[in-house]
């Protein structure tokens, strides 16, 4: 292969960090709300359930919104790799997008329903389902998508379905339930906040067991990320952030005993931001791991450049209007605020 | 039939109508919808009078039932192009993508972000800043229908750049997305989707009318839609008209189809426009047909002979021409029959409203006009489906026209994999349109609150500080 020219290197860069910046703020802000949308399925009673819903009220659709431009981005930036990932995650892909559409309408058709249950449910159920599809695709992106010479996918259908990719999909739900505690105990008070701190705590460990798990099986099974892994500069990566990991969990417990009400979600946050992290060393510069890196599946320079102009100098913007968005519902929930 | 649930292009393309119809569905509402809300939040802020703000607030019960649903059934429509559709995917994602990356980060978000405020917000931040948000709304939501647009016509109208090895490179973005179906396609668009609003405001109006139930709040929606509409309806047929013209210039073979036109019609020639024929695809011919003669002359050159041509469909092999000619024929005419009958609704409804007879009483002897109306509801959705059939079932057997096929644009898939997602999203779709339908009815019957006190930040906003003139009852 030809030495890549400057350009040729930095653009799918740049792209490949933006994409990461927008799959990172949906899982991060879809996580929450996909995890108070499981943790309403043990919501004991209609009015607990109604303050779990407007909780999300105002900011569902900006949330999820993330991730469709996560996909519209792809498809832009990246053609081979929203191509080829999308075929091999056919099913996954289809029980997410099935239960993103489930809990949606159930959101709606609930505010106007008089058997309120039926539709908790199904939100609550469609809630599950999209984070089960994608901790499946989650993991089978880690795990490495069989591919041709082309880059064209050629595994079988039921390729993300391994133990390894379950046990990631049941690891990201348990995360998504911790950042959906600790959202709540920021928006409710007495004893349903109560609740959530213990709902957070018993998700810490769940969460911690499984990354736990998943950090450790990785070098052990692939014998390519071990090399990879194991040499300079990864190596120092790959040790810092399993000790930032547990001081983080060790601070995130000390809040939840102490009764802190904002410091567990940002102590949250930044675990999820530090598994993101080590997730973009293990998979630069790959974009469909294992074999086929962001410079082969890239689009074309101008493309990126053409993208890179408009979408670039949108993203601080966007970002703006979404914290303003938060700003103004700040504060604890008040119940029957509805439209 | 079983030769369909083993053939996965048929499949993956029933799925792609199949998706593509049941979400076109709501966001024509409320991309419309939200321009009818920044009229009336407009109206209420200039004058104060509590019932616009009460017209707001009803008809956001309508818009938000519609948006989630939106919002739902577009996710498939967001992965469907690499889902079953990779080749395509990767062949044209170079401009085909781009448009769609802009489309989620310049409308979407916009739309998604502001809309928690509009609907939500009332007693958060000042009037000023809600009815801004409402404007941020509209214009995300049509904002999304131009890029739509724009890349569906550069499917009919590829322009900007060229396939090398079965794969566009761009030459020059603007180009592409200025294609030549661009503007016509995005107006046309634009206003179905807010004259098909418009007429569900106002058949929903004249239902309460019929039904004697906040007869002066619904004539007030239903005036303010016929002040719109008065210039939308007869705009659409014009724009219609425009559109129908570059598919005789660009897409003969589509025109062709449209027309059930076999042979051609050569120049100096008459042409007749058929007003209802059988297409027969195996004798090349219709079996029957009535005609109105010299119309299609007059209507592609507005002279009794044609200058042009008009190509018939037997000037393509079959393997190069549309297919299912009867579909997009009745498909086309459903549409222009839709467009005419409303128009000349909202024309008979202006001529009546300027004769003094669009207030309660008078109304209550118009039965007839309030069943028109209420007849008149739904058909902008059928209007606006049939064009789109018209549209992409027209373009076939291309993907993008001219330059690759769709049987080459789709995911070698088995098929029983696409035949369970295809199963699944209808057993879903029936499920949430009859649910949709329900719940629609539901805050109709329940109808709208006319006790909301005015939301606190509109007191103490320095707005109010003016004189006050809402009505006695609302102070």
């Amino acid at each position: 292969m030809e030495p890549l020219q400057p350009l040729q290197q930095f653009l799918p860069q740049v792209w490949f960090f933006i994409l990461g910046l927008f799959l990172f703020l949906y899982v991060l802000l879809d996580g929450f709300d996909l995890g108070v949308g499981i943790l309403s399925l043990t919501a004991s009673s209609e009015e607990r359930r109604t303050i779990l819903m407007t909780s999300l009220g105002n900011v569902w659709d900006a949330n999820e919104t993330w991730l469709i431009l996560m996909g519209g981005s792809l498809f832009g930036a990246f053609p081979l790799a929203y191509a080829t990932i999308l075929n091999a995650l056919y099913l996954p892909a289809v029980i997410m997008v099935v239960g993103l559409i489930l809990r949606a309408v159930s959101f709606e058709f609930r505010e106007n329903a008089e058997n309120k249950l039926v539709w908790n449910i199904m939100f609550g159920v469609g809630s599950f389902l999209a984070a089960l599809g994608q901790g499946f695709a989650l993991g089978t992106v880690f795990e490495g998508i069989k591919v041709d010479e082309a880059g064209h996918f050629a595994g079988g259908i039921w390729d993300w379905l391994t133990w390894r990719s379950l046990i990631v999909a049941l690891t990201l739900i348990q995360g998504y339930v911790l950042i959906g505690s600790t959202y709540l105990i920021l928006k409710t008070t007495g004893e349903l906040q109560t609740n959530y701190y213990k709902t957070a705590t018993i998700a810490t460990w769940t969460t911690l067991i499984g990354a736990v798990f998943i950090t450790v099986s990785t070098p052990v099974l692939s014998v390519q990320l071990r090399q990879q892994l194991l040499t300079p500069p990864l190596l120092y990566v790959f040790a810092a952030i399993p000790i930032l990991g547990v001081s983080l969990i060790a601070l995130l417990l000390r809040s939840l005993r102490r009764r802190e009400e904002v410091s567990p979600l940002v102590y949250t946050f930044l675990l999820f931001c530090l598994s993101f992290v080590g997730l973009g060393f293990v998979i630069f510069p790959n974009i469909i791991p294992p074999s086929v890196t962001i410079y082969e599946a890239a689009a074309s320079p101008s493309s990126l450049v053409f993208m890179l102009t408009f979408i670039g100098f949108l993203i601080p913007i966007l970002l703006a209007y979404n914290i303003y968005n938060y700003a103004v519902f700040r504060g604890k929930i008040v119940a029957g605020e509805s439209y | 039939m079983p030769d369909i649930l083993s053939n996965t292009v048929a499949l993956s393309r029933i799925q792609f109508a199949l998706t593509a119809i049941f979400h076109m569905l709501w966001p024509v509402l409320t991309t419309g919808l939200a321009i009818y809300l920044i009229v009336i939040e407009g109206l209420w802020l200039k004058t104060k009078n509590i019932t616009y703000y009460h017209h707001a607030r009803f008809w956001s019960k309508i818009y938000v039932l519609n948006f989630g649903i939106g919002v739902a059934s577009g996710l498939p429509m967001a992965f469907q192009f690499g889902l079953n559709w990779a080749p395509f995917s990767e062949a044209v994602g170079n401009f085909f993508g781009t448009v769609l990356g802009f489309e989620g980060t310049m409308a979407f978000m916009l739309e998604a972000s502001f809309l928690g405020i509009m609907l939500f917000g009332w007693e958060r931040v000042p009037p000023a800043v809600h009815w801004l948000s409402t404007i941020l709304v509209a214009f995300g939501a049509n904002l999304s229908t131009f890029w739509i647009l724009s890349a569906n016509s550069w499917l009919q109208t590829p322009a900007g750049g060229i396939f090398v090895n079965g794969k566009f490179v761009v030459q020059d973005y603007f180009q592409a997305i200025a294609n030549p179906f661009m503007v016509n396609s995005f107006l046309h668009m634009f206003f179905a989707t807010f004259e098909t609003s418009l007429f569900v405001i106002g058949g929903i109006s004249a239902w309460y009318i019929l039904n004697q139930r906040h007869t002066e709040f619904f004539v007030r929606s239903l005036k303010i839609v016929l002040a719109i509409a008065i210039a939308v309806a007869p705009l659409q047929i014009f724009i219609g008209h425009l559109s129908a013209e570059q598919v005789y210039h660009y897409q003969p073979a589509k025109l062709a189809a449209m027309e059930a036109q076999w042979d051609t019609i050569p120049a100096g020639a008459r042409a007749d426009w058929s007003l209802l024929a059988v297409p027969n695809e195996q004798k090349e011919a219709n079996d029957w047909e009535i005609k109105v003669p010299g119309a299609l002359s007059y209507l592609l050159e507005l002279q009794p002979k044609l200058d042009q041509p008009v190509k018939g469909l037997k000037e393509w092999t079959s393997a190069n021409r549309p297919h299912m000619v009867g579909l997009i024929y009745y498909s086309f005419r459903t549409m222009v029959f839709i467009g005419l009958f409303l128009a000349g609704l909202v024309v008979v409804t202006v001529v009546q409203w300027w004769r003094g007879k669009i207030q309660p009483e008078a109304l209550a002897q118009q039965k007839w006009l309030m069943r028109a109306w209420v007849f008149a509801g739904p058909l902008g959705y059928i209007a606006v489906e049939a064009g789109w059939i018209v549209r992409c079932v027209g373009r076939q057997p291309w993907i993008v026209y001219g330059e690759m096929r769709t049987v080459d644009a789709v995911s070698h898939l088995p098929a029983g994999e696409v035949l369970f997602s295809l199963l699944g999203l209808t057993l879903l779709y029936t499920v949430i349109f009859s649910a949709a339908l329900y719940f629609g009815a539901r805050i109709i019957l329940k109808g709208p609150n006319l006790s909301l006190p005015v939301p606190r930040t509109a007191i103490l906003a320095p707005l109010q500080h003016a004189p006050d003139t809402r009505p006695v009852e609302a102070k």
